[in-house]
């Protein structure tokens, strides 16, 4: 019967696997330094992750502008367990780069960096700066809003460098822009190029620390196993159970918005580049390029010199010179943090990126069209509604988040058009909501309200008497904007039909209603018939002249601060888009 | 050894030497040209493109608008994107234009959420009402970009320029 062990006997036979396995387990070479030994395992088991859930991710990753987020998204939300490879090869790449900075520190506290191991102590600081290049070209390959943006800055500043600048610029980003080639460059960078350089220094790395051991501490045969390894593979377990729980926590990794080059995107670094981005404030102009790049530059010098700089053998100096490198730098990033932390501006910009990255991602849910996941978001009424709106009709009007109430010059809309805001309104029109802060205020009287021109004890009629004809022309009102879609008005007929006297017979002073009224031609109160329908939202937003709403009055010279026409440069459709989207969200906002 | 034998020897290391270097050289020219050859795009630069007409703008208050024609990136042609944003601000019957690329690193240029000016969500460069460099670490001010009116429309002159430097560069 063919057993296990006669299968290992043939293959030993010919290979010498067991005396391979057992040198590989028994070597007697680690002298002292066993936690500093156990980092460097534990950076490797972070490797091993990454490559593992890594050639899992590429199975169904597309690396193209237009496929880039849809897969990833797909990995993400849909593919069976998608979020635990995805969240595991996330979490352990943050997890190697802080292993490897703290190994950097382990092998400089046991002073391991000094002749004869400085390239030990090279291959250390290589693979910590090799980790750094794999987030920046992976921070990318989701083509997100957090990576694009600050892929786009980082090839920026490449482009800063003196001489190369250009090349390095054109190099990374595939051209003028960053577009297919840089995506692509990174990607292969990315899968290919640094892993392999990783893998080729973690096995260096270890073969020097075999030849010379950790330190010059006497070596103990056997010493390596059981001891070593237990210890490795006790750090081992650690580092992916910590990945795991992160996973677990976070449901995956995150995944910002699709990446769309003309948002205003309050870009950042990735955490670990946040030193930089801090740094880049305290030099302008000239002095840009040499102060970011000397500092974090004689940093990395200070560290490579190390086994120069800091030589006698029972020097202090390497381990508090490594420290103080890595302390200024986080204390660098926590500073910028707090710093976006109190910035208002900041936190407004970044709370709309997730509300863009929360409704990108649901809607990719129902599949993300060939032309891309930007096309998609372009397309979607609800997405591209809210992204006109804030981009045409947000610098005069509030409705909800969206305008500023202290800059508004128009209407705030929340709720317009529903029976309470035409009660509010026809009560109070010169209300800084309604007409107050535009060119209408002092156009339009309160319905019940005695003028001011009128002095008391003078006879007035209010044109409308009480309260129930108030609500019968709020109703009826209402009701002219009602679509198929909306949700079912319960409406008393008798009511609606007295608000629709009133109107006819008490408005029409003033007011269009289906294109009569207006006795006294003053050209200035608008049409009333399916007043915040659909169709007159529509005519509103296109061309609030046409009599439809407003009448040519409207864009006159005297009244030129009142709302123009935006059929000449909105498409017809996006004018359907933002028309439908603002009436939908008004007549919902309370 | 031999005289004979060593001259071989030589003649034997030359050919290895000149052999690496020819090789190696051939193989290294067409790679490198490969990875530093721009992708094609970058065409756009110099476009005219039509935006908004000049009656939606109001005297002095500036306006973001979108700047849409074709954008070629490597192999694939969209057709009627966004290849860049302006600001555009009326001055009579002129308008001025300004990209909302920032001239320090490339973030989107917003308006300042304090004052009439612009500033750099990305760090903080801030900007004057015309466009003009006030605090930050932006080297020069707001790029501006040409424009005229045509048929009632204002026309902008698409370009990027290079960022970082205190001179303004076309890019590409």
């Amino acid at each position: 019967m063919l057993t296990l062990r006669k299968v290992v006997d043939f293959i030993d036979e010919r290979t010498g696997l067991r005396v391979s396995l057992a040198a590989w387990r028994d070597h007697p070479a680690v002298g002292g330094a066993p936690w500093a030994s156990a980092m460097a395992a534990s950076v490797a088991t972070c490797f091993g992750v990454l490559v593992l859930t890594g050639v899992l991710l590429m199975t169904a990753y597309a690396p193209s502008p237009q496929t880039a987020w849809a897969s990833v998204h797909y990995v993400q939300f849909v593919l069976d367990r998608g979020w635990i490879v995805r969240g595991l090869h996330y979490w352990a790449a943050q997890a190697l780069l802080v292993l490897a900075a703290v190994h950097v520190l382990a092998v400089a506290f046991a002073g391991s960096y000094r002749k004869p191991r400085e390239i030990g102590w090279w291959l250390t600081l290589l693979v910590l700066g090799l980790a750094v290049a794999e987030g920046i070209t992976g921070g990318l390959l989701p083509w997100d809003q957090l990576g694009w943006w600050a892929r786009v800055v980082e090839g920026n500043i490449a482009g800063l460098a003196p001489v190369v600048g250009g090349w390095l610029q054109a190099m990374i980003g595939g051209g003028p822009e960053l577009g297919a080639l840089g995506l692509d460059r990174s990607y292969v960078a990315h899968v290919v190029l640094l892993p392999l350089v990783i893998a080729l220094a973690l096995w260096g790395r270890r073969a020097l620390a075999l030849r010379q051991g950790w330190t010059d501490a006497a070596a103990t045969p056997g010493d390596s196993y059981p001891r070593q390894v237990a210890r490795n593979a006790l750090v081992a377990v650690a580092v992916v159970f910590v990945v795991f729980a992160l996973t677990g926590w976070q449901h995956g990794a995150p995944l910002d918005g699709p990446a769309d080059p003309f948002s205003d995107y309050p870009a950042r670094p990735e955490w670990f580049l946040l030193p930089m981005f801090q740094l880049r404030k305290f030099f302008h102009g000239a002095m840009e390029f040499w102060g970011t790049s000397l500092g974090p530059g004689a940093a990395a010098a200070l560290l490579v010199l190390l086994p120069w700089i800091a030589p006698p053998p029972r020097s202090r100096l390497g381990p508090v010179l490594a420290l103080a490198v890595f302390g200024g730098a986080i204390a660098m990033a926590l500073v910028a943090r707090r710093h976006d932390a109190h910035d208002a501006a900041y936190r407004k910009a970044r709370a709309m990126a997730d509300a863009y990255a929360v409704a990108a991602a649901r809607l990719a849910m129902n599949g993300v069209p060939p032309e891309g996941a930007l096309a998609m978001v372009h397309h979607d009424p609800e997405l591209h509604g809210q992204e006109l709106f804030e981009k045409h009709c947000a610098s005069c009007h509030v409705l909800g988040d969206l305008g500023d109430e202290k800059k508004a010059t128009a209407t705030k809309l929340d709720g317009w058009s529903t029976p309470a805001w035409i009660k509010a309104m026809i009560h109070d029109p010169d209300a800084p909501e309604f007409f107050g802060r535009g060119p209408y205020k002092g156009q339009m009287p309160s319905v019940d309200v005695r003028p001011k021109e009128v002095p008391a004890g003078q006879p007035w009629t209010p044109t409308i008497k009480n309260e129930a004809e108030k609500d019968a022309v709020a109703l009826f009102l209402a009701s002219q904007g009602d679509e198929p879609g909306d949700p079912p008005r319960r409406a008393d007929e008798k009511v609606v039909a007295l608000g629709e006297k009133i109107v006819s017979e008490r408005c029409s002073t003033c007011h269009l209603y289906k294109g009569d009224g207006d006795e006294e031609g003053s050209g200035d109160a608008p049409e009333l018939a399916h007043f915040g329908s659909i169709a007159w939202t529509r005519a509103q937003v296109a061309n609030p002249s046409s009599a439809d709403t407003y009448r040519e009055k409207a864009l006159s010279e005297e009244l030129k601060k009142h709302m123009p026409r935006f059929d000449k440069e909105l498409s017809a459709a996006d004018v359907d888009t933002v028309a439908r989207w603002t009436r939908s969200h008004a007549r919902a906002a309370r | 050894m031999t005289n004979d034998n060593r001259d071989r020897r030589g003649a034997l290391k030359t050919i290895a030497a000149v052999g690496g270097v020819i090789g190696c050289g051939a193989l290294a020219l067409p790679s490198v040209r490969f990875l530093i050859a721009p992708a094609s795009g970058g065409a756009s630069a110099g476009r005219w493109i039509k935006t908004l007409p000049l009656d939606s703008l109001r005297e002095g208050e500036p306006k973001r608008v979108a700047l849409i024609a074709d954008h070629r990136d490597a192999w694939t042609l969209e057709k009627a994107v966004e290849l860049g944003a302006a600001w555009l601000v009326r001055r009579g019957d002129a308008v001025l234009a300004w990209s909302v690329t920032c001239p320090h690193l490339g973030c989107a240029i917003d308006r300042s959420a304090t004052g009439p000016g612009f500033n750099c969500p990305c760090h903080d460069s801030a900007f004057d009402a015309a466009g003009g460099r006030l605090t930050g670490p932006s080297p020069r001010g707001l790029d501006t970009l040409t424009t005229r009116v045509e048929e009632g429309f204002v026309m902008v002159q698409f370009q990027r320029f290079r960022q970082g430097i205190p001179e303004k560069v076309p890019a590409g």
